[in-house]
């Protein structure tokens, strides 16, 4: 593919990701934040994410399998991935972690069993999601070209 | 320093190093317009880094910005650097508290984010504010809190502004706007 190609399909493809919910404002935000003295800035700050909610989701997952769960302890991890996917855009999981929280309060297990299973999808489509636009851009500047931001808001 | 100080304070022409570590004048038509600078032609060759940021007033501002979360920091980080600030970033109330001391005078602001573990933000400030009057350095709250009485506690505290998550550019430059007086570098440096 030439280098024209794979613009048009990044901007496709990013144009969906905000159409579709999957991302919002946030990210946009940290793509604007890029410049050639930190290239890789939002590769880094997603890799971030990545990590944080692997743990995030492996601590939940811990909690709630316990015989006497702790919620408040439940209600700290939403809390901590909700602040993250919020911080980096990731609208779906920011949302989901919502949902849960409210289900936290009244200490609901099968509503926050329900969420466990709703963020851990929502986040892996958003990861695959990421990891996918990341490439594209890897891809374009591996080629020579610069991605071309100022298409989104037309 | 001196120079860069002068500079400033005339509005519109200010100094970058390049990498080479000498001075090289730049003067920039500022516009707070984000325009990706990702693969285009930087003003000057060799020049490091690009400020598109509108605001000469931030320029060299020097901040210690205190956030427990990793990814939380790297983007205020980043954030407050587009904006043309120095940053330091720490991950604990304690590590802020140090640097502030090792800094002595030179550190203008203090970005804290309120909900860090065994330090609050609250606590940091009040500790900050015994030793330092209340215009030096100012300090910027960052909550994730709704709450309205977040503000009331923060000037309590004796911060000086708040911001709410996520940050945004232009919520942080809005509020860096609010807090700073015009000439936010007078007088309290030493020629140098």
């Amino acid at each position: 593919m030439e280098v024209g190609q794979m613009q048009r399909a990044w901007v496709e493809y990013t144009r969906s990701l905000f159409r579709e919910g999957f991302l919002d404002a946030q990210f946009q935000q940290l793509q604007l934040l890029q410049d050639e003295s930190n290239p890789d800035f939002v590769a880094e700050v997603v890799s971030l994410f990545f990590e944080d909610s692997e743990r995030l989701l492996a601590d939940l997952t811990f909690v709630l399998e316990q015989q006497n769960i702790d919620f408040k302890k439940v209600d700290a991890h939403v809390h901590q991935f909700k602040g993250s996917s919020s911080s980096i855009g990731a609208q779906r999981v920011k949302n989901d972690c919502i949902a849960f929280r409210n289900f936290c309060e009244e200490q609901n297990i099968e509503g926050c069993l329900r969420c466990l299973q709703q963020v851990k999808q929502d986040y892996y489509l958003v990861k695959s999601k990421l990891e996918a636009l990341i490439r594209l851009e890897q891809q374009i500047v591996a080629a020579g070209g610069s991605i071309p931001m100022e298409e989104l808001s037309s | 320093m001196c120079k860069r100080l002068v500079q400033m304070m005339q509005g519109n022409i200010w100094i970058s190093l390049n990498p080479l570590g000498s001075a090289q004048s730049m003067t920039l038509v500022l516009r707070f317009q984000n325009r990706p600078s990702y693969g285009r032609a930087t003003f000057a060759p060799g020049s490091s880094s690009e400020q598109p940021s509108s605001n000469p007033q931030f320029r060299g501002l020097r901040v210690i910005l205190a956030d427990d979360d990793a990814l939380n920091r790297a983007v205020t980080k980043k954030l407050l650097e587009k904006l043309g600030c120095e940053v330091t970033a720490v991950s604990s109330g304690f590590e802020c508290l140090s640097a502030l001391s090792s800094a002595e005078n030179s550190v203008r602001l203090v970005v804290l984010d309120i909900q860090m573990p065994e330090m609050d933000g609250f606590e940091v400030a009040t500790r900050i504010r015994k030793v330092r009057s209340r215009s030096w350095p100012l300090i910027i709250a960052v909550t994730a809190s709704a709450e309205d009485n977040v503000w009331e506690r923060c000037l309590q505290m004796g911060m000086n502004g708040m911001i709410r998550k996520p940050v945004l550019l232009q919520g942080m430059a809005d509020e860096l706007q609010r807090v700073l007086p015009r000439k936010s570098f007078e007088g309290r440096h030493s020629a140098s």
